[in-house]
């Protein structure tokens, strides 16, 4: 298979030279390395996406994939794994939608743990809506909704996920596709909540692709089993634009923890279980 | 024949099992017994207490004045004496006060036996049983046989109680074969296993946490899973994820908790992912009376979700209801990828309603999935506006939406293909009230020239009131959206008088009459003081309507 077969034919509607094309091309390259790897059945993916600028991806990926309502995107995955355990499940959210809207959710994906994998798109920025603030803009930021300048310090989502329980944690740029490319196979390979973040500068919002570059650097002689090494790396960057920034990228933590989803005995691929219930055996558990 | 007894005191003092207790000795000698509870929104303390109306016919209601008392408290006293009958009599220690108090020096008697406190209960179960008249063996063995364990001294404190007091009643002989008592909750649990489900979806909230409970008990036995995830939003929402997989899914709660989800039910409407909400109301707006009754959200379940699309409404009127209602949700939920709501409410989720048997249902479980095809579009368009459900997992790519989308599933913006997929979507409308014609959405109880119009839990007060009613009938309608509005107009236009019965402020099903039969019923009684009608106050106040 070839990176192309994944294409549908919808016309894009991102702005051109959006850096999403970049996430979009690694994700189609990343499904095509594990499918021709026999890693994963290409007819066994599910993509999920929520609502932004981000959420369009669902018509330029030929993949089975469930558009949900903006914020959502994370408990949408965790129903269609619990549904189906045998899917694999690339869910996908922009920072407005999953740090405002859906922050409760974060919380709970990485506690639950469940096998699925998540990457957010992250301009800082609500952009579809045409470029308001988000949980993740930095500190002072003037946006139309926020004349004054954003008053309070962005949340640290890697940060955040680590203290939450997530067992994946990681951050790639959108304009670094083969970087990008590894992390999502890894991070769809991992078993448990893989969390991605993907910086990703808006180039009609919040343009910060030229600080990106500056400041970035990947993470080397990491050990990514350690929590403390890794906690200090995710607050590294304060997601604000300093002069002395580093940002850094690649995976930060990876460990084994149980899944959701095996805490059932008796878990199955639902759709193949055959019911035939019987109906006298179920009332007489029920009768008095 | 008709016994009515009254069991209450503080929270946390066995209410709930004792009177469960009671029912089941008479419901295994083939007596009809209807169970109504009324709790605190509290653990322990406060005040509850539970109704029991004892028949050897029929009955599916309680009444305020009882022929017993069995007080475990003087606050139930204090509260009911005024309502004992003639001839009725209070059960309990000695300690309390009341009139024509029957009272029993329930520490003596334990000390005799050496028997702890916690059979304190038991000694005045026996002494129950004698007073009303049962004969004290099957009231042991219902009393043992609750237990897992072997308690030491328990059948000695039934015998006790029993022998330290006089029969004062007789009960007439009933048909002797033991009855199914079971609440619609239960029901409702019972509906969902038959009907295959795979994957129940809550977080807790009074009154439809039983179903959680009950569901959980049983999952691993009937393998399907149970999951309470953070909020009524993820519960939504995940359940449309996994009904999309392929998993026959259920969700529960009461109003609070629908209010989260409706964005979710929106998204049912345009994904057309299947799905079956059971929304038990109870006594608001906000927080309410959280443990009290209401019917309160029946525009709000008929209405639910923006934008336009199809809901389907069913509303249950006492247990065995509930359980055919959920297996038909299940059933038209998959077959037409619709939204289905059964509509109960405290009422009749934890109220206990007796049956002589449940037949068979007609409707066989099917998820309705399809073999995968070469090609498939995920809306294709059909004459009857249903796409064939696919899964992933099979080989077809199967897309869910919560945009505008041409067959394929692909967005669009464009004119004529959003009014050809809001045709497609409300096509489906056709079909379903042509087989919802065959549910029965209506139900006449009765001949009477005038008519008693009503929906849900108010079914059991009045149809036990219609027989010192007999001018009237009631006409009983089930299916709320769907509306049956010919079968409803025919019965208004053929009657001499019309009086609207509902358990809420407004009564909102005569809203919904008038917009879909242009019919306007201003003959109205309703109730909205969290309490269910009774069969008396019916008769009441029917009566006064139409004077
Ligand atoms: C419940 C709800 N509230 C608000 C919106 C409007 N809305 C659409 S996109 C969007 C911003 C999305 O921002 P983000 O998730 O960061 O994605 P981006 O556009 O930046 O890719 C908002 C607020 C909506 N669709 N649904
Ligand atoms: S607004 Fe920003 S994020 Fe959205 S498409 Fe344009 S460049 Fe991309
Ligand atoms: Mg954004």
């Amino acid at each position: 298979m070839k990176a192309e077969d994944l294409n549908t034919g919808e016309k894009s509607t991102w702005c051109p030279g959006c850096t999403d094309f970049g996430i979009l091309t690694s994700v189609k390259q990343a499904i095509t390395n594990l499918v021709n790897d026999e890693k994963v059945k290409r007819e066994n993916i599910v993509g999920v996406s929520g609502v932004g600028c981000f959420d369009k991806i669902y018509d330029y990926l030929n993949i089975n994939f469930f558009h949900t309502l903006h914020g959502r995107s994370l408990p949408t995955m965790f129903g269609i794994k619990l549904g189906n355990p045998e899917l694999k499940i690339i869910g996908f959210g922009g920072d407005g939608s999953t740090y405002a809207e859906g922050m409760a959710h974060v919380v709970h994906s990485c506690r639950y743990n469940e096998d699925t994998t998540f990457l957010v798109f992250d301009n800082q920025m609500f952009s579809l809506t045409t470029g308001q603030a988000t949980p993740v803009s930095e500190k002072g930021l003037v946006t139309p909704s926020t004349p004054l300048g954003v008053h309070e310090k962005p949340v640290n989502p890697l940060a955040l996920t680590m203290t939450c329980g997530a067992s994946f944690i990681s951050r790639g740029f959108a304009l670094d596709i083969p970087n990008l490319t590894k992390l999502i196979e890894a991070a769809v390979m991992h078993k448990g909540f893989s969390f991605v973040e993907i910086l990703q500068p808006c180039i009609s919002y919040h343009n910060t692709t030229q600080f990106i570059r500056e400041h970035i650097y990947k993470l080397e002689n990491h050990n990514t089993g350690n929590y403390e090494d890794a906690m200090k790396k995710a607050l590294e960057w304060d997601y604000c634009q300093n002069e002395n920034s580093k940002i850094p990228t690649g995976i930060f933590y990876e460990t084994n923890k149980p899944i959701y989803e095996d805490q059932w005995p008796h878990m199955k691929k639902w759709h193949t279980v055959k019911r035939n219930p019987d109906f006298r055996k179920i009332l007489s558990e029920f009768k008095k | 024949m008709e016994k009515h007894i009254l069991i209450g005191g503080e929270a946390g003092k066995g209410i709930a099992k004792t009177t469960l207790l009671i029912s089941e000795v008479f419901t295994n000698a083939g007596y009809y017994v209807f169970n109504y509870r009324e709790y605190q929104s509290l653990i322990k303390g406060g005040f509850n207490f539970n109704v029991l109306k004892i028949s050897d016919n029929p009955v599916y209601s309680h009444d305020n004045s009882y022929d017993v008392i069995f007080a475990l408290n003087q606050d139930l006293i204090d509260r009911h004496e005024n309502d004992l009958k003639e001839g009725g009599f209070i059960l309990g220690d000695k300690n309390l006060k009341g009139k024509n108090l029957i009272g029993i020096d329930v520490q003596a008697h334990l000390e005799k036996l050496g028997a702890s406190a916690k059979l304190g209960n038991d000694i005045l179960i026996g002494a129950l049983a004698k007073i009303i008249g049962l004969p004290v063996e099957p009231v042991v063995k219902v009393v043992k046989g609750a237990f897992k364990k072997k308690i030491d001294l328990l059948e000695e404190s039934i015998i006790e109680g029993y022998n330290c007091v006089e029969k004062k009643m007789e009960l007439d002989n009933p048909d002797g074969k033991p009855k199914y008592f079971i609440t619609g909750n239960e029901a409702i649990s019972m509906g969902a296993i038959t009907s295959g489900i795979d994957m129940y979806v809550a977080y807790p909230i009074t009154p439809a946490t039983p179903v959680l409970h009950e569901l959980a008990s049983k999952q691993v036995e009937h393998d399907f899973i149970v999951v309470q995830p953070e909020n009524e939003i993820a519960v939504a929402c995940s359940a449309l994820g996994a009904s999309y997989a392929g998993a026959n899914t259920m969700i529960g709660t009461s109003g609070a908790g629908f209010a989260l989800m409706t964005e979710a039910l929106s998204l049912q409407g345009m994904s057309e992912v299947p799905l079956v909400v059971y929304l038990s109301q109870r006594t608001g707006p906000a927080s309410g009376v959280p443990t009290y009754n209401s019917q309160g959200d029946l525009k709000f379940a008929v209405n639910v979700g923006h934008g336009e699309f199809v809901r389907v409404v069913v509303a249950p009127g006492d247990a065995k209801e509930c359980f055919y209602r959920t297996i038909e949700a299940f059933h038209l939920a998959s077959k037409y990828r619709v939204l289905v709501m059964i509509l109960g409410d405290k009422h009749v989720g934890e109220s206990n309603y007796s049956f002589d048997d449940f037949e068979e249902p007609k409707i066989k479980p099917s998820r309705y999935i399809t073999e995968p095809c070469e090609d498939y579009k995920s809306y294709l368009i059909t004459e009857n506006g249903v796409s064939p459900r696919s899964v992933p997992g099979q080989g077809a790519v199967v897309r869910a939406t919560s945009y505008e989308h041409n067959e394929y599933g692909y967005t669009t913006e464009k004119a004529d293909e959003v009014i050809k997929m809001n045709d497609k979507r409300l096509k489906k409308l056709d079909d379903l009230k042509e087989e919802i014609m065959d549910l029965v959405p209506v139900y006449l109880h009765g001949q009477g020239k005038k008519l008693i119009v009503g929906w849900g839990s108010t079914k059991g007060a009045i149809v036990d009131a219609l027989k010192d009613l007999p001018d009237f009938r009631f006409l009983q309608v089930s299916y709320i959206s769907p509306f049956p509005a010919e079968e409803v107009k025919r019965e208004i236009e053929n009657s001499d008088e019309v009086i609207l019965i509902e358990n809420n402020a407004t009564g909102l099903l005569g809203d919904i009459i008038a917009e879909q039969t242009g019919k306007i019923i201003n003959k109205k009684v309703l109730k909205y003081d969290g309490r269910p009608f009774t069969s008396e106050e019916i008769v009441e106040r029917v009566n006064k309507v139409v004077k």
